[in-house]
């Protein structure tokens, strides 16, 4: 594998991770969350400070950064409880902002420089590249990937996934949306604060720029064009909208403009996703593969 | 009168300015939710097609008043294309749906425009017929002059459209209830579009005076008030036009007194989401919206 | 232990200006069958979700099992035994029939927190969600997905997750509408035999046969007060009663 595709395929993996995190917010308990990339920032920059000013390494500093992301996804959770649907919509868009302008303007944040220096990635003594370090996110995607499954199998995600379909039926059966709501919220920023930290690690530089409201709407995308709620459905969004620029390199200009249309056109023709329940994929290619059930 | 009242006066006019600027935009985005409940993001990049409709049509006619009309015009067809092609078949879907969607259009929007018109700034030298007016000192230009006037004009016409008109009735009435309107034999989806070529129309107004104002044209002026457009709606409780207008008022005012004048250090773009916050713990339908 | 299962005191909710329920008392007593009845807009509905936890009144009391419950939220309330059906039903559309039960089931099953975290899918559990299935004749649709199921056998749903829920009082919300003939027999004999299983029902129907043949008493209600309360008998000869059904007549001999 040539670098250049290692580097493709680590972002990706990268992305698939925080998504995953957002598919419990979004796909599994079905509440809105347009500011995820605030999460993803909150990672990165916890592990950037805990590994260059207090000295610790990746390991030491993940349960730090996990913690650190629960508490924020509790706080900023806590609106989705009060407020209607486009409502909370607009102020997770409004908290991308005030994230982002706090890593801009607090200066314990870097400011406009950011935070450099941050070491990489040691395991066993000997500090992670290029494809090793690409391995150690597939290892942490296939954790992530699990868990979110278990989850789908406890009593907890089936009362989530009661939530999402009809929350005054829940809550007349025993179900709290308080409890659930905020469960998966933290839940869902952990994740993504997993993902910030070995992006952090990976480019050993983070800003505020990184993490702006248009990265919250590309992994809302992602999430959409994979399918969301379902198990897969992260990752095949991430691979196939982190895989389109590069496709369309070869176009320039372009390129972006393609992307857009792309998007377009999955959302409005396809809205489920592609794993989603009324996907042509669905319909026509599974039962091909499975012998046609349904 | 001293140099330091001059300056905060003149600081009011173009926050007040400013205001003005922002309720025309997000005027075309409370109507559009107020009737289809969407939150239609593309709708700056609808007043980003205006600014260079605008800036073009007048480069080769040297006519601002045909500048003004082929833009609103185009934006008004823009607009409905829109509705039609991408809103109305996904009505049916969760909301973040369309809202995805409006967010692709926009991105669309833009980079069609990065290609064709290039991603340089272009200016927009024209002169409002309105007259340079000087009040004890203070200074305003007929672009000023031509803002306030406009968006009051732009007020006064959608009250009477509202309150006065059969038309205005079945928009009140769809944005309620769109079924129960269709039941009284309102045309709903003929009352969206309407709404749309309206709201469309306005932006590309709002286009043509950002760029004259501030003498610049480029394909993300767009980018800024999409958000901050959404934040106002929110604040002045969803669909609530009146509402809308106040809280973009106010915010055109915060934001140039608090940071341009008192130099508050404060990210100005994320004062509209503070303030959004503020308003909604406080009232969560926001100041004028009904629950 | 009281005889008495739910007491309703001085119920009063106002929207605004309008006072959809407006002093209402009743009781209901443990292991019988109270029908609310009235007219539309005569508060039943709302009744049921200030009992229900969805309303916070504005003031009175609910007492339900020697336990104060106005003002909890509808899960504190579910938990204590309370179960009901909803007028306009509300399955759980992309989860099958049996998995709808068994998040009915989670209220008693899974009491505290560290249970919450073992799966929901085994054999017991899902033998305990067909029993109820069973018993409301779904047995058979147990894995199609609820929200592919015509009104009547979403109605069964809704009652059988309310028992899952429900094992003190059963709150049902116009279970009979909209039903077939066989099925409103077939209805009829399940709350006989729920009841017979000691569980307490209140019910809102619009249907006067079922309503009469069904109740041990019932009270009418009428613009958010109470017309009336007694036996069917005495209901039926009660001349306030005949008077506010009066224009009604469709429904006083709906089928």
């Amino acid at each position: 594998m040539s670098g250049y595709v290692i580097t493709i395929l680590t972002q990706i993996v990268i992305q698939a991770i925080v998504v995953c995190g957002l598919n419990v917010i979004v796909g599994y308990a079905g509440q809105i969350s347009l500011g995820h990339a605030a999460f993803f920032g909150i990672g990165a920059y916890s592990a950037a400070l805990l590994t260059t000013q207090a000295g610790l390494s990746f390991w030491t500093a993940l349960p730090l950064v996990l913690l650190i992301c629960a508490v924020c996804g509790l706080l900023l959770g806590l609106p989705s409880l009060r407020l209607k649907e486009d409502f909370l919509a607009i102020t997770t868009i409004g908290i991308n902002f005030i994230v982002q302008a706090m890593f801009l303007y607090v200066p314990f944040f870097g400011g406009a420089l950011g935070i450099s220096g941050i070491p990489r990635i040691s395991m066993f003594g000997e500090p992670l590249r290029g494809a090793h370090f690409l391995y150690l996110c597939l290892a942490c995607l296939a954790v992530v990937a699990s868990l979110c499954w278990l989850f789908t199998r406890m009593f907890a995600g089936l009362a989530c996934f009661a939530l999402r379909e009809e929350e005054s039926a829940a809550s007349s059966m025993g179900i709290s949306p308080v409890r659930f709501k905020l469960l998966a919220f933290m839940l869902g920023t952990m994740i993504a604060g997993l993902g910030g930290s070995l992006y952090a690690h990976y480019m050993r530089f983070v800003s505020a720029d990184d993490f702006s409201f248009p990265l919250s709407i590309a992994f809302l995308a992602m999430l959409v064009v994979g399918g969301m709620g379902t198990l897969l459905g992260p990752i095949i969004g991430a691979l196939i909208l982190g895989a389109l620029p590069e496709v369309f390199r070869p176009l320039a200009d372009f390129r972006i403009l393609f992307y857009a249309l792309i998007l377009l056109l999955m959302i409005r023709f396809q809205p489920g996703g592609i794993l989603g329940e009324s996907s042509l994929i669905r319909k026509r290619l599974l039962p091909q593969f499975l012998g046609g059930q349904k | 009168m001293g140099a330091n009242m001059q300056l905060l006066i003149e600081q009011i006019l173009n926050g007040l300015a400013m205001g003005s600027i922002y309720a025309i935009i997000t005027l075309g985005l409370a109507l559009v939710y107020g009737v289809m409940r969407i939150l239609h993001v593309a709708h700056a990049s609808v007043y980003t097609v205006g600014a260079y409709a605008g800036v073009f049509i007048f480069q080769t006619t040297g006519s601002l008043a045909l500048a003004f009309l082929g833009s609103m015009l185009l934006c008004a067809i823009l607009g409905v294309l829109i509705e039609r092609l991408v809103y109305f078949p996904l009505l049916k879907h969760p909301p973040y749906v369309p809202l995805i969607a409006s967010i692709a259009v926009m991105l669309t929007i833009e980079e069609v425009l990065r290609l064709l018109a290039g991603p340089q700034i272009l200016t927009f030298t024209a002169k409002l017929p309105f007259p340079d007016v000087n009040l004890g000192g203070i200074h305003l230009s007929s672009t000023l002059i031509a803002i306030y006037v406009i968006t009051i004009a732009i007020l006064l016409f959608l009250w009477w459209l509202t309150t006065k008109t059969e038309i205005g009735l079945a928009m009140r009435a769809t944005s309620q209830d769109m079924a129960i309107a269709g039941a009284q034999g309102i045309n709903s989806h003929y009352i969206v579009s309407l709404t749309f070529v309206i709201g469309s129309a306005i932006a590309a107004i709002g286009g043509i005076l950002v760029g004259i104002y501030y003498n610049q044209v480029y394909p993300t002026m767009g980018a800024v008030p999409a958000y901050k457009t959404l934040a106002l709606i929110v604040v002045g409780g969803m669909g609530s036009v009146p509402g809308a207008v106040i809280a973009a008022l106010l915010l055109g005012l915060a934001e140039t007194l608090l940071i341009g004048y008192l130099n508050v250090p404060f990210p100005r773009d994320a004062l509209a989401f503070v303030a959004m916050i503020g308003v909604l713990v406080w009232r969560s339908e926001g100041l004028m919206g009904s629950k | 232990m009281s005889d008495l299962l739910l007491e309703v005191k001085n119920l009063a909710i106002h929207f605004g200006g309008l006072h959809a329920v407006d002093g209402v008392d009743f009781n209901i007593k443990r292991g019988e069958i109270l029908g609310l009845l009235g007219p539309n807009g005569a508060g039943k509905t709302v009744t049921f979700n200030l009992i229900s936890g969805v309303y916070k009144p504005t003031s009175g009391e609910i007492w339900f099992d020697g336990k104060r419950i106005d003002g909890l939220p509808p899960y504190a309330i579910a938990a204590l035994g309370l179960g009901r059906t909803f007028q306009i039903v509300k399955p759980f559309p992309t989860l099958s029939v049996l998995d709808n039960v068994l998040v009915a089931r989670g209220v008693t099953r899974y009491p505290n927190a560290a249970s919450l975290w073992t799966s929901w899918r085994s054999r017991k559990e899902a033998q305990a969600a067909m029993a109820l299935l069973e018993r409301v004749g779904l047995a058979d649709l147990a894995k199609r997905k609820a929200g592919l199921l015509p009104l009547g056998n979403l109605r069964r749903l809704e009652i059988a997750r309310a028992l899952a829920v429900g094992h003190k009082l059963l709150l049902l919300d116009e279970s009979f509408s909209g039903l077939r003939h066989e099925e409103i027999a077939k209805l009829e004999t399940l709350i006989r035999s729920i009841r017979a299983d000691g569980i307490t029902v209140l019910l809102i129907e619009h249907n006067m046969r079922v309503a009469m043949g069904l109740s041990d008493r019932i009270v009418v209600m009428e613009y958010g007060k109470k017309l009336a309360e007694g036996t069917p008998e005495e209901i039926q000869r009660d001349e306030r009663v005949i008077e506010a059904y009066l224009g009604r007549k469709g429904e006083a001999n709906a089928s």
